[in-house]
């Protein structure tokens, strides 16, 4: 009987371990940062308990900024990059021509690290030579050629279009894989009742998707919140601020101003975020699955 | 029964080990270190990816001539580099020796304790005979050598002497002359200034040599050592002057978020006027396929009676917690480095080296040219000046100025505040 109690957790155990090692310890550490003032090596940490928090709501425009990026951000992400993954998965999930080489070609930029989209996108985005504004330049609508990441206003949305561009492949294939494995007989079956298209993916395709959903959504929202490089890359957090993102201000307090409490409080804000979305989701998503 | 038992107790057995094994890192170390004493001595050296086109042929060298040191060199990219050293310098693993920067950049380092007090060697060695005096001025903090000077470079204003024939221009001698020139420039169909704001340093290299201008030397200095408020009508000015440059299109549309060495490239090809920038262009210039010698170089006319050149050092600095076998290798190791044989016979891709004397590259003309004009002077370049919370306030406030979401006088209060919350944090 005892034996029987401890298996599985043999099983579970090593991976468990590495899991606490590798991440609980490493965050608790970090919370337990986020109440102090240290700049990282001197000997003394003074606990300060909540101010790091406070300044970061109350003082920081730049936290403020970056909060509300990545709330922007997620909320896109959410909805055009997992909403253009289903469109795409949906179309190749078809037996068109060419549907294996339009699979890798939707694919391909998700292989692509952030750097290289970041610079690729930097080009297409110059103010005077590059793709966009040439080509806009070329069809008699010079008017509105625009330096699209110098603009506050807009630098924010052209970094989202390279990351919708690279990002949008990953949710495809996990759609993919989703709807082969819904069984053609509950589409026939549907047929022969006289459901039509639209209604077979809204009673069909949705509802025995709802696992695959929860893991898009668990990584779109990952990936949403954690979003850097590419932002980095294309505009360093500017102008003036305007794409910096709670990474991003994280990476800054933390490694250049030497402000580890503040860029550990940025990581827990960053993670409560994550927590209070995805926690009540997963809950709900499982509980419908189980009934 | 019993045999489910037994392999339960192994596995968890397993499990303790690997995690016992992880956390006794220290030990082997100290197996490791204990090289030391067949007379073998190992350092670590961190330096930059651009770096390593002479620094690999300079450590094969230096290890046939040192038969017992061990050299094992990482290189990084620049924000790698910062970003592996901060990491390192928390958990007490730095390597015995890395590249830095001077100023707030590498004071971070033996402001903790984590650096070799040099002062001693530096006297013993006699570096006062062999690296010039600005460098060994700007390897100090708190009046103790902590580095070993490795560049020591200024920025002057490149332009192509060709676009200046043609236009019939000379160097400038006054502001107000640059700006005339900038204008006519501008009229004949080219953008004047090559700049490229992402990142805010190359932008605050303008910046900078408009508050020399404005606020003069003495004024410059307190700002920069934060004895005096930035919310000076001086400061104001120059964010003025900034805005009136934009505004004028003297810079390339769009420039704010443009990459600094992007923005540099139509430069090369004449297609831009100036570039305030080192000696090192020289080399973007001949990989371009021009000639160094086909561009010219001037101080910027900022009217001062002594008109300074922003400039800054870059060191080798050697970690304060390695044993002293390492510490003597890695010092023989900096000097070898920096020395004048080494110097001369790479000069070609060297840079500026920070010795007394060294050899002059033909590939490089405006090493020597411009090691002439820092006769009057310098000044600390700002990012190396300020501490990097104030830097970042000042690239914010360059960026805001330029689309007018600040004015020029709520910049220098922005910039007023971030230096005092720095200041009440210290």
């Amino acid at each position: 009987m005892k034996i029987k109690y401890w298996k599985p957790w043999t099983f579970v155990l090593p991976a468990l371990v590495a899991y606490l090692i590798v991440i609980v310890a490493p965050s608790l550490y970090t919370l337990r940062l986020s109440f102090f003032s240290w700049n990282g090596i001197a000997a003394d940490k003074k606990f300060v308990g909540i101010k790091n928090y406070t300044y970061l709501l109350t003082e920081d425009a730049v936290f403020r900024v970056a909060l509300r990026n990545n709330i922007l951000w997620m909320a896109g992400s959410l909805t055009v990059i997992i909403g253009l993954g289903l469109m795409f998965a949906l179309l190749l999930n078809r037996r068109l021509k060419g549907r294996s080489v339009f699979r890798s070609i939707f694919y391909f930029p998700y292989v692509l690290s952030g750097i290289i989209v970041a610079l690729m996108w930097t080009w297409l985005y110059h103010p005077t030579k590059g793709f966009f504004n040439v080509i806009l330049q070329q069809i008699g609508l010079s008017q509105l050629t625009h330096p699209w990441l110098a603009d506050p206003k807009t630098a924010l949305a052209a970094v989202f279009v390279a990351a919708v561009w690279q990002g949008v492949g990953l949710p495809m294939v996990l759609f993919l894989a989703g709807l082969q494995s819904i069984p053609r007989d509950c589409y026939e079956a549907a047929i022969i009742d006289g459901a039509k298209p639209r209604q077979s993916f809204r009673y069909i395709t949705i509802p025995l998707l709802s696992e695959t959903f929860v893991v898009v959504f668990a990584t779109t929202l990952v990936n949403a919140m954690k979003v850097y490089d590419i932002i980095y890359g294309m505009t360093a957090g500017g102008p003036a601020q305007s794409t910096q993102v709670l990474s991003s201000w994280m990476y800054y307090q933390t490694f250049k101003f030497n402000n580890i409490g503040v860029g550990s409080a940025i990581s827990w804000v960053l993670v409560l975020i994550t927590m209070i979305i995805i926690i009540p989701y997963v809950y709900y998503t499982n509980k419908k699955s189980h009934l | 029964m019993g045999k489910k038992r037994l392999i339960f107790l192994l596995a968890i057995t397993m499990v303790l080990v690997v995690v016992l094994s992880a956390c006794s890192s220290k030990e082997g170390s100290d197996k490791a270190s204990s090289a030391s004493d067949t007379g073998e001595t190992t350092i670590s050296l961190w330096v930059l990816n651009d770096q390593a086109a002479y620094l690999k042929p300079i450590l094969e060298s230096f290890q046939k001539d040192n038969p017992t040191i061990h050299v094992e060199a990482t290189y990084y990219g620049t924000d790698p580099l910062k970003e592996s050293l901060k990491v390192a310098a928390s958990s007490k693993t730095l390597p015995t020796m890395w590249f830095t920067w001077g100023g707030s950049l590498g004071a971070f380092y033996p402001e903790n304790g984590l650096t070799m007090d040099l002062t001693e060697t530096a006297a013993s060695h006699k570096w006062s005979d062999i690296y010039n005096s600005a460098a060994l001025d700007m390897v100090k903090y708190d009046n103790k050598t902590s580095g070993i000077p490795f560049h020591v470079a200024s920025l002057g204003m490149f332009y192509p002497k060709e676009l200046y024939a043609k236009l019939n221009l000379n160097p400038p001698t006054s502001f107000a002359e640059f700006e005339q020139q900038m204008g006519k420039i501008k009229e004949s169909g080219i953008t004047p200034l090559a700049v490229g704001g992402k990142g805010g340093w190359d932008v605050m290299r303008l910046t900078e040599q408009l508050l020399e201008h404005f606020a003069g030397p003495e004024l410059h200095d307190k700002l920069n050592a934060l004895e005096a408020s930035w919310a000076d009508p001086a400061v104001e000015k120059s964010f003025e002057k900034l805005k009136e440059w934009s505004d004028k299109n003297y810079f390339e549309k769009g420039f704010i978020t443009l990459d600094p060495l992007e923005a540099e490239t139509p430069l090369y090809q004449k297609e831009r006027a100036y570039a305030l920038t080192g000696p090192w262009i020289d080399t973007n210039i001949s990989g371009a396929g021009n000639a160094p010698d086909s561009f010219g170089v001037f101080k910027f006319p900022n009217d001062q009676p002594k008109v300074r050149m922003s400039s800054f050092t870059e060191m080798f600095q050697i970690s304060g917690s390695a044993d002293g076998k390492e510490q003597e290798a890695a010092v023989k190791l900096g000097e070898y480095i920096t020395g004048p044989d080494i110097v001369n016979k790479y000069i070609d891709q060297y840079g500026a080296p920070a010795l007394k004397e060294f050899t002059f590259s033909k590939q490089s003309p405006h090493t020597s040219e411009m090691a002439g004009m820092i006769g009057d002077g310098s000044f600390l370049i700002s990012d190396q000046a300020l501490p990097q919370a104030v830097v970042q306030k000042l690239f914010e406030a360059q960026d805001a100025v330029v689309l007018g979401e600040w004015t020029p006088a709520q910049a220098g209060q922005e910039i007023q505040k971030a230096v005092e919350t720095y200041k009440s944090g210290n």
